[in-house]
């Protein structure tokens, strides 16, 4: 890559620094497991994000666990309180069953 | 016409925060206020935009460096993660650092990194292989500007140089 390309040479836009820094990285692989998991639902569901939220939940997670990561509401990063909404789901799936 | 003139106050006054006219102090929105304020006002979003991934090292950088999952697919206003990974494939411990590129140029300033791994040096010892997290969120004002019409993929390229060996 020639030196233009490097940090700010593009013309437009400079790189932002991400809002809340830098990830550690997780050189002990603490969270490789909770890593998989979001990675095979990604595969299963034509790697689409909704589908996989409850594993990419989990790993960010993990990370605040193993202080990886500054803790933080989930839903201030924009995880809702799905398990509610899930259950809901689930009951009227069941109620309307149970109708027809 | 008073009303009007009135109501034009702190118009002008959002108008000024987000923009800097004025010599006011510019004070951009963080992401976590974006997501609180479209939670609160309930936007949804439609469209699904394929995020894609590129890795690139320079020359003389000893490290494999490549995207873990092909893409994501993501509305704009939902948090999403992808993972890249590293691996120092030579025989001396190396630090690098790394930065970014997000393309189409006029949709990366919709595109918004919460947290990364770049901009920072990352060292890794000889063969150490890790993953590298991104967290992002692409603005749900994407979904309403008619710039975007046209934009269904979002390529975010990181390249790592090395900074020393040890």
């Amino acid at each position: 890559m020639s030196a233009g390309g490097a940090f700010g040479g593009n013309r437009g836009l400079r790189p932002v620094p991400p809002e809340k820094g830098v990830f550690p990285l997780d050189h002990l692989h603490q969270c490789d497991l909770e890593k998989k998991d979001y990675l095979n639902c990604l595969k299963s569901s034509g790697h689409q994000s909704e589908k996989c939220r409850q594993f990419s939940k989990k790993y960010l997670e993990c990370r605040m666990e193993k202080n990886l990561m500054a803790r933080q509401d989930m839903s201030e990063l924009g995880f809702r309180k799905e398990t509610e909404t899930n259950g809901e789901t689930s009951e009227e799936k069941n109620s309307k069953r149970i109708e027809v | 016409m008073v009303g009007g003139s009135y109501a034009a106050v702190p118009l002008y006054r959002r108008f000024c925060q987000a923009t800097g006219y004025g010599g006011t102090i510019q004070r951009r929105e963080s992401v976590e206020e974006k997501i609180a304020r479209h939670a609160k006002d309930g936007t949804v979003t439609e469209r699904e935009i394929a995020v894609q991934f590129n890795a690139d090292v320079a020359d003389g950088m000893p490290w494999k460096f490549t995207p873990t999952q092909r893409e994501v697919r993501v509305k704009p206003g939902e948090s999403a993660l992808a993972f890249y990974t590293a691996e120092n494939r030579s025989s001396t411990p190396i630090t690098g650092v790394s930065t970014y590129n997000v393309t189409p140029m006029k949709a990366a300033v919709y595109f918004n990194k919460i947290q990364c791994f770049c901009f920072e040096e990352q060292r890794l010892l000889p063969g150490e292989q890790i993953d590298m997290p991104v967290f992002f969120y692409i603005d749900p004002e994407f979904e309403t500007d008619p710039r975007m019409d046209d934009i269904n993929n979002i390529i975010l390229s990181y390249t790592f140089f090395k900074v020393s060996e040890d």
